[in-house]
C-alpha cells in the first residue's frame, strides 16, 4: 500500500470531470516508482494484452483509425464516390435516403448508412469525419503534451519563486471560465476556410488543455529532482535543459502516457461540443461532431443521420476511454500489490 | 484557513475583470453590430441606434463606462437586444432554470452514482460490477447533445410521452428528459468514483481495525467505508457543479429552455455585448466561489487534512 | 478480467446500435396523412412559435417579421391586413379618404376604440405615435417607412429649416432642386373612386384655418443636415446655397412639423411629400400602429413590461416569461371583442427549426412559422395535409460587387447570370419558382412585368469573349476560361447548411457552363452581413429581400439607396425613372414606368435573381381562419379552434371560398 500524500488543496481545484478522474488516479504514484529497466514495459505491455476490455479498446481504435484513414478511398474505388460528392445533377438523388435504401425505396448496397440531405453518402462522411475527430484529438493532444511537459518541469524543476509564479499563472488559468470564452472567440471570429477553422480550434482546445499536464509533470518532477541520479547528473556538471528534458522528463512518461490516453477522448469530446454548437470544425470538412449536429437537425424524419456518426463516435470514445483505463492499470504500481 | 480563504479572494476579483476586459476586447473587435439584420438600414437610423447606446462614444469612455458599471454597483447595463431589459434581470430569470436543471441532473447523478458505486465496490468483479461499470464507461462516452436527442426521438418523437423541449416550470414532466440527459455524464464519473474510493478504503487498515473492533458490517460500511469512499467524490463536486454550467449550455440548445446557457450562446452570435459581459462575468464569480467552498468543505471532512 | 464482461459490453454496443437504426427507421417511414397527432387543446387556445424572442414589444423599435405577428395580436393602427390578400381593411379607421394625387389620406376613425385599460382612443393617439416612432431617440429601426410623411425624414434626421430672421420667411426646397419633383400640395378635389371604404356623404372634412394646416398646404421647405459638419460640408459645395443661407437662421425641425395631424377627434389627416400610390397598404405596418402615450411617458423604456403595459389590440397581455413564453389574453376592450374567437394566444420564442418541428408533431404547437420546415425534409413534408404552401412577397438572389472588376462589366455580370439554368435550380429546391426578373411574378396584378433572358450558356460564353475572357472548349467537352482572374471573385455566404448547398449549386454550374470555378467562403452571420453592407467581398453574395409593402416598389427600392443593395451599383437615371413613376397618378402608367425602371436595372445587371420563394409552414388541420399569405402575416381575431372534423381543413385552405 504506498503511502497517500495529503492532497494539496489547489491541486484538487478547477479540474474538469476528466482531469478529477485522471488525477485521482494519479496522485499515489508521485513516489517516483516506475524507475526501472525495460521490464516495465514489457511488464505493462503483458498486463494490458491480459485486460480483454483493454484489447477490445485497442482492436476498436485500430479498426476505426484504419477504416477512416483508407475507407474514403476504398469507397470511391468500389462506388466511385468521395464523401463530398453530391449528385446535383439529379435532383431525385439529391436527397436523405435510409440506411441500404436506393432512390426507389429499394434495397441497395451503395448506402449502408443512408445519405445526408445533400445525397451524399453518410458512410464516406462518417469515416472522412473520423479522419478529422481523431486528426484534432491527436493533434490538440500533442500540443497540450509539449506546452504541458515542459512547462511543468521547468516549474517542477527550478522550483522556488519560479514555480510558485508559474503554477499562479497556471491557477488563474483554470479559474477563467475557459469554455465561455472560446465560444465568445468562435462565434465572433469564424475563419472563412475550413482549414483556417480548423487551426483556430486546435489553438482554442489546446492552449487549455495543458494545464492539468504540467501539473502532473510538475508533481512527478518535484519527487524526482533530488533522486540520486539527477543529483549525481548535475554533479557531473550536466546542464540544465539536458537534466530537465533527458533525465527528468523520460521518468514521467508512465503518468504521461496515461493522461494522454485519456485526454484524446475529452479532446474530441470538446471538438464535439463546439462543433454541436456550431463552431468548430466547418463544411466541406466534417467531424463526428459536426455531422451529428447536422443529424441533430432531422432527427423527427431523418434519424440515421444522427445515428450513426454519433454511435461512431460514442464507441470510438468508449473504446478509447477502457484503453486509457487498461494502460493506467497496466502502469499503475498499486495495482501490481493486490 | 481563513489566511488561504483571503488570498484566494484576493486573486480572485483581478482574475474576474480580467476575464472581463479580455471578453470586452474580443467583443470589440469583432465585425458586426446588434442591429444589423438581412435588410440593410439607411445611414441615418443607424447612426441614431449608435448614438442611443452610446457607441459613437471613444472605446476607453465604453469600456470606462462598463467596468465602472460592474465594480461600482454590480450593475452590467442593459441588454441591446432586449430592449429595456437589464442583465441583472435577465440573470436573474434565467438563472433559476440553469440551476433547477443543473441541480436535479446533480442529485440524480448522485444518487444513482453513489449506489451503483458502492455496490459495484462491495461485489467487486461480479457480473454487477462489470455491468455497471460499462454502463458507467458508455455514460462518460456517449456525448450529451448526442443521447439528448436520442431520447426525444424514442420517448418523444416515437412514444409521445413526454414534450420533446421547452421549460415547464418545477416540477414539471418537461423536466425529466433534460435532467437525464445531463445527469448522464456525471452518474457515471461519480459511479465510478465512488467504485475506486470505496475500494481503496475497503482495504485500508482503519476499516479493517473496526471490524477487529466488531462492529457490524453496515455500521463499517456506512459510517466508516462510505464516508472516506466518498472523498474523491466530493472532491469532484466543485469542478462538476462548474462543469454543470458548460453542460447545461448544450442541455438549454437542445431543449430549448430559457436557461443561462442560452441566453450566452444567443448573445455571443447577436453581438448583445452587456449580456455576454454580465454572463461571462457571472459565471467566473460561480466558478471561483464553487472551487472555494469545496476546497473548505475538502478540509473540514477529510481527516488527513484535517489533523495534519 | 472475465470474458463475461467483454462479451456483455460488446452485446450491450451491438444491441444498443441495431435498436436505435431499425427504430429509428419505422419512425420516419410512417406514412400518415399528417405529421405528428392532430388532437386539438382541450381549451381554446392557439399556441405558435413565431420565431426567435421579440426583442421588444414596442411596435416603433423593432423591423423583424417574429415581432410583426406579435404587434398583430397587441396593437392595431388605422388600417389592418386582411387576412387573405394582406390588402389594408379598416381597423381603428372606419372609413377613409385619398386625395385626387394620393398625398393626403384622411381617416375616420370609429368611436368605439380602446385601450386595454379603457381610455379611449381618439385622433391625438395617432399624432403621438406617429411622432414618438419618428423620433431619433426612439431609435426605430423602421423610420424609413414613414419617409413619404411630410417632414418625417427631416425629423427623424433632426434636420433643419432654413429661416429669414427678418421676414419669417423659409427657404423652399424647390429654388434648390435642378428638377424639382411635382409637388403634392393636396388641395386638389378628392376623387371618391380612390376608396373602398367611403365617408359618410355627411361626414365632413373640416379644413381648419391653423397654422399647422397651412404649413402642409404650402410647398416644402428646404431641410439641411442638422449635424453642423456635413452642414458646412454641404453649404461650402454649393455656391447658391451658400448665398441663400447667408444671415439666415436655422430652425430645428420639429415633431408637431410632420403631415400628421388630427383635425378633429375622430378624424386625422396624413399629408406626404409626393404622390404614393401605395401609402395605404403601408401603414398596417407595425412602425404605425399605436403606442399609449401615458404608460410610455410614465414608465420610459420599461413600458413594455407586462405589468405596466396598454395595448389596444385584440389580445392584450397575460403573462410574458421572455425566452419562455408569451401568453395573450382576449381583450374585453377591444371595439370587436365579440369576434375575437380565441381566449388566449401563446407564443414560444424558439430559434433552432428541429426543436419547433418536433413540437408540433407531438401536438405542442398548432401551428409553425414561415420557413420553418427544413428545406431537406420537403420532399417528404409537402405531401402532408398539414403542409401550407404558397408564393411569398419575396425575393433570393445573388449581388454582384459593381466595383470592381472583373465584375464591374456589365458583360461579364450577364455571363454569370445566363449561365445559371434557373428551371434545373428551381426543380432541385422544389417549392421555389424560377425568377429571371426582380420582381415575384404574378404578385401584383396588372404590373407589366419585364421578361429577363433565358438560360443561355452559349450567349455567356460569347459575353465573357467580348469582355476579353475568351472561353475554350476542351476536347473532352468541358469548357476553360484561362484569362479569366479566378482569383478576383468568390461566392461569400452566410454559414447556413441551405445556403451552403446553393453556393455549391451555383459554382457547379459556373464551372460547367463557363469553365470559371468561383471559390466558396462562408461566414458567420454578423460579419456576412457587414461584409456584404460595406462592399469587402469580391465577386458574389448571396442575398434575399422581403416586401415591405405590397407594391412593387417595395422591391425596385432595394437599387434606389447606396447602403440597401450591397452591389455598388447606383444609377441616377434609375432613381429618376423611379421619381417619375412614383409622381404618376394613374396605377396603370405608374406600373409601366416601373416595369420600366425595372428593365433598365435589369440590363445593368447588378443583381442576377435566382427565384421567388415559398411560403411554408404548418398548421393542424383543426386551425381555422390562418391563411397562407404572401408575407406570413396573420390577423389573428379571425383564427379559431375547429373541433368539428368534418370542417377541418385537408390541405392548404382555399383563399377564395368561405
Amino acid at each position: 500500500m504506498a503511502t497517500e500524500k495529503k492532497p494539496e488543496p489547489d491541486d484538487l481545484i478547477h479540474i474538469g470531470p476528466e482531469m478529477a478522474v485522471a488525477e485521482a488516479d494519479l496522485r499515489s504514484e508521485e513516489t517516483g516508482a516506475f524507475i526501472h529497466g525495460t521490464s516495465l514495459w514489457r511488464d505493462a505491455w503483458r498486463r494490458l494484452l491480459k485486460n480483454k476490455l483493454a484489447v477490445f479498446g485497442l482492436v476498436v481504435v485500430v479498426i476505426v483509425t484504419i477504416s477512416s484513414i483508407v475507407g474514403p478511398t476504398l469507397i470511391q474505388r468500389i462506388f466511385g464516390f468521395t464523401p463530398d460528392y453530391i449528385p446535383s445533377h439529379d435532383p431525385a438523388l439529391t436527397k436523405s435516403f435510409p440506411p441500404f435504401t436506393g432512390p426507389n425505396n429499394e434495397f441497395s448496397w451503395a448506402h449502408p448508412f443512408g445519405t445526408d440531405n445533400a445525397g451524399r453518402d453518410q458512410l464516406a462522411r462518417v469515416l472522412q469525419g473520423g479522419q478529422i475527430s481523431l486528426f484534432v484529438g491527436i493533434l490538440s493532444t500533442l500540443v497540450s503534451l509539449v506546452i504541458g511537459v515542459s512547462y511543468g518541469a521547468i516549474a517542477g524543476y527550478v522550483g522556488g519563486r519560479v514555480d510558485n509564479v508559474m503554477m499562479r499563472i497556471v491557477d488563474v488559468l483554470y479559474s477563467l471560465p475557459y469554455v465561455i470564452i472560446v465560444i465568445v472567440l468562435l462565434s465572433m471570429f469564424r475563419s472563412q476556410t475550413p482549414r483556417g477553422q480548423l487551426i483556430l480550434l486546435f489553438i482554442a482546445i489546446g492552449s487549455v488543455s495543458w494545464l492539468t499536464m504540467a501539473r502532473i509533470v510538475r508533481g512527478q518532477v518535484l519527487s524526482l529532482k533530488n533522486q540520486e541520479f539527477v543529483l549525481a547528473a548535475r554533479a557531473t556538471g550536466v546542464s540544465n535543459s539536458r537534466i530537465i528534458f533527458r533525465h527528468l522528463v523520460p521518468n514521467t512518461l508512465g503518468p504521461v502516457i496515461v493522461y494522454t490516453t485519456l485526454t484524446i477522448p475529452q479532446i474530441m469530446l470538446t471538438e464535439a461540443f463546439l462543433s454541436f454548437l456550431g463552431f468548430g470544425v466547418q463544411a466541406p470538412l466534417a467531424s463526428w461532431g459536426s455531422l451529428a449536429a447536422d443529424g441533430i437537425q432531422n432527427i423527427a424524419i431523418f434519424p440515421w443521420q444522427l445515428i450513426f456518426p454519433g454511435v461512431t463516435m460514442a464507441l470510438t470514445l468508449f473504446s478509447l476511454n477502457f484503453l486509457g483505463d487498461g494502460l493506467r492499470d497496466a502502469l499503475d504500481p498499486q495495482m501490481r500489490t493486490v | 484557513m481563513f489566511r488561504f480563504i483571503v488570498r484566494r479572494l484576493l486573486v480572485t476579483i483581478p482574475t474576474i475583470l480580467v476575464v472581463i476586459s479580455i471578453t470586452w476586447v474580443l467583443i470589440k473587435l469583432a465585425p458586426g453590430n446588434f442591429y444589423s439584420g438581412e435588410k440593410p438600414l439607411p445611414a441615418a437610423i443607424e447612426k441614431s441606434i449608435r448614438e442611443k447606446y452610446g457607441l459613437d462614444k471613444p472605446w476607453y469612455h465604453q469600456y470606462g463606462k462598463t467596468m465602472w458599471g460592474i465594480v461600482g454597483h454590480l450593475d452590467f447595463g442593459t441588454s441591446l437586444r432586449f430592449q429595456g431589459q437589464s442583465v441583472n434581470t435577465i440573470i436573474k430569470r434565467s438563472l433559476p432554470v440553469s440551476a433547477t436543471v443543473g441541480i436535479l441532473a446533480y442529485l440524480l447523478a448522485l444518487i444513482v452514482g453513489i449506489t451503483v458505486g458502492s455496490i459495484a465496490a462491495l461485489k467487486q468483479n461480479s457480473k454487477w460490477d462489470y455491468g455497471s461499470m460499462a454502463l458507467a464507461m458508455l455514460g462518460i462516452s456517449v456525448p450529451n447533445f448526442v443521447l439528448g436527442p436520442i431520447l426525444i426521438l424514442i420517448f418523444s418523437l416515437g412514444l409521445y410521452w413526454l414534450p420533446p423541449s421547452r421549460w415547464g416550470g418545477f416540477p414539471s414532466r418537461s423536466l425529466i428528459l433534460p435532467v437525464i440527459t445531463l445527469s448522464a455524464i456525471y452518474m457515471a464519473y461519480i459511479a465510478r468514483l465512488t467504485r475506486a474510493g470505496m475500494l481503496e478504503v475497503l482495504r485500508s487498515d482503519y476499516i479493517r481495525t473496526a471490524r477487529a473492533k466488531g462492529l457490524s458490517e453496515r455500521d463499517v460500511l456506512i459510517r466508516h467505508a462510505l464516508r472516506g469512499g466518498l472523498m474523491p467524490v466530493i472532491s469532484y463536486t466543485g469542478p462538476a457543479l462548474a462543469f454543470l454550467l458548460t453542460g447545461t449550455v448544450v442541455i438549454e440548445r437542445i431543449f430549448a429552455l430559457p436557461g443561462l446557457g442560452n441566453y450566452f450562446i444567443q448573445a455571443s452570435l447577436n453581438r448583445d455585448e452587456p449580456l455576454i459581459i454580465g454572463i461571462v462575468a457571472f459565471i467566473a464569480m460561480t466558478l471561483l466561489f464553487m472551487n472555494l467552498l469545496v476546497d473548505i468543505a475538502y478540509a473540514f471532512l477529510d481527516p488527513r487534512v484535517r489533523y495534519q | 478480467m472475465s470474458s463475461g464482461k467483454f462479451r456483455q459490453i460488446v452485446g450491450l454496443v451491438l444491441l444498443a446500435s441495431l435498436a436505435f437504426s431499425t427504430y429509428s427507421c419505422t419512425v420516419a417511414s410512417s406514412d400518415e396523412e399528417f405529421f405528428g397527432t392532430t388532437t386539438p387543446p382541450t381549451r381554446n387556445i392557439f399556441r405558435y412559435v413565431t420565431g426567435d424572442e421579440p426583442a421588444s414589444l414596442d411596435p416603433a423599435i423593432s423591423n423583424g417579421q417574429p415581432e410583426a405577428r406579435i404587434y398583430m395580436a397587441l396593437y392595431e393602427g388605422l388600417v389592418e391586413y386582411n387576412p387573405k390578400t394582406l390588402a389594408p381593411e379598416p381597423a381603428l379607421a372606419e372609413r377613409w379618404h385619398i386625395n385626387n394625387d394620393s398625398s393626403e389620406f384622411t381617416f375616420h376613425l370609429r368611436t368605439t376604440g380602446r385601450w386595454s385599460n379603457g381610455d379611449p382612443i381618439d385622433a391625438n393617439d395617432f399624432v403621438y405615435s406617429f411622432r414618438r416612432a419618428l423620433n431619433k431617440k426612439t431609435a426605430s429601426r423602421n423610420a424609413y417607412l414613414a419617409s413619404y410623411l411630410k417632414y418625417a425624414k427631416a425629423y427623424n434626421e433632426q434636420q433643419v429649416f432654413v429661416r429669414d430672421p427678418q421676414t419669417g420667411q423659409f427657404l423652399l426646397a424647390r429654388d434648390f432642386q435642378e428638377n424639382p419633383p411635382a409637388e403634392a400640395i393636396g388641395n386638389s378635389p378628392i376623387d371618391p373612386a380612390k376608396s373602398e371604404y367611403l365617408p359618410d356623404p355627411n361626414e365632413t372634412t373640416p379644413d381648419p384655418d391653423t397654422a399647422f394646416h397651412h404649413l402642409m398646404h404650402s410647398p416644402l421647405r428646404l431641410t439641411l443636415p442638422g449635424d453642423e459638419k456635413s452642414r458646412s460640408k454641404m453649404i461650402a459645395a454649393d455656391p447658391k446655397l451658400k448665398a441663400a443661407v447667408a444671415g439666415k437662421e436655422f430652425v430645428q425641425v420639429v415633431g408637431e412639423d410632420i403631415g400628421v395631424e388630427a383635425v378633429d377627434k375622430y378624424t386625422v389627416r396624413l399629408n406626404l411629400m409626393q404622390q404614393a400610390p401605395f401609402f395605404l397598404g403601408l401603414l398596417a405596418h407595425q412602425v404605425f400602429r399605436l403606442q399609449p402615450r401615458k404608460a410610455v411617458e410614465q414608465w420610459g423604456d420599461q413600458w413594455t413590461q407586462p405589468e405596466h403595459i396598454v395595448t389596444c389590440g385584440p389580445f392584450k397581455m397575460k403573462t410574458w416569461v421572455p425566452y419562455d413564453k408569451l401568453v395573450l389574453e382576449r381583450d374585453p376592450m377591444y371595439w370587436d371583442a365579440q369576434n375575437v374567437k380565441l381566449e388566449e394566444l401563446h407564443f414560444y420564442p424558439i430559434l433552432d427549426n428541429a426543436t419547433v418541428m418536433n413540437l408540433y408533431k407531438v401536438g405542442e404547437l398548432d401551428a409553425v412559422y414561415n420557413r420553418a420546415v427544413p428545406t431537406p425534409w420537403l420532399h417528404v413534408i409537402r405531401h402532408k395535409k398539414d403542409y401550407m404552401d404558397k408564393a411569398e412577397a419575396a425575393l433570393d438572389y445573388l449581388i454582384m460587387n459593381t466595383t470592381k472588376p472583373p465584375l464591374d462589366n456589365p458583360k461579364v455580370r450577364k455571363a454569370f447570370n445566363l449561365s445559371i439554368d434557373k428551371e434545373a435550380y428551381a426543380n432541385w429546391r422544389q417549392i421555389i419558382k424560377p425568377l429571371t426578373t426582380f420582381m415575384p411574378e404574378g404578385m401584383f396584378p396588372g404590373y407589366p412585368q419585364p421578361k429577363g433572358p433565358a438560360f443561355n450558356p452559349a450567349e455567356a460564353r460569347r459575353l465573357l469573349g467580348e469582355a476579353g475572357y475568351p472561353v475554350i472548349q476542351n476536347s473532352d467537352g468541358t469548357y476553360s476560361c484561362p484569362k479569366f482572374p479566378v482569383d478576383q471573385v468568390e461566392f461569400i455566404y452566410n454559414s447556413q447548411s441551405a445556403n451552403k448547398s446553393v453556393a455549391e449549386w451555383m459554382q457547379a454550374q459556373w464551372k460547367q457552363n463557363l469553365g470559371i470555378t468561383v471559390a466558396l467562403r462562408n461566414m458567420e452571420w454578423k460579419t456576412f452581413l457587414d461584409t456584404r453592407a460595406n462592399l469587402e467581398y469580391k465577386g458574389f453574395a448571396r442575398g434575399a429581400y422581403g416586401a415591405d409593402y405590397m407594391d412593387p416598389f417595395t422591391f425596385l427600392t432595394v437599387f434606389y439607396t447606396a447602403e440597401e443593395s450591397g452591389t455598388g451599383w447606383l444609377d441616377p437615371k434609375y432613381i429618376a425613372m423611379l421619381d417619375e413613376a412614383n409622381r404618376t397618378l394613374d396605377q396603370k402608367t405608374r406600373y409601366e414606368l416601373l416595369a420600366k425602371a425595372e428593365a433598365y436595372m435589369l440590363d445593368n445587371q447588378p443583381v442576377i435573381p435566382l427565384d421567388t420563394p415559398s411560403v411554408n409552414w404548418l398548421k393542424k388541420p383543426y386551425v381555422k381562419g390562418m391563411y397562407p399569405n404572401p408575407a406570413s402575416l396573420f390577423a389573428w381575431k379571425y383564427v379559431y379552434i375547429e373541433r368539428d372534423r368534418a370542417k377541418w381543413d385537408y390541405g392548404t385552405p382555399s383563399l377564395t371560398a368561405e
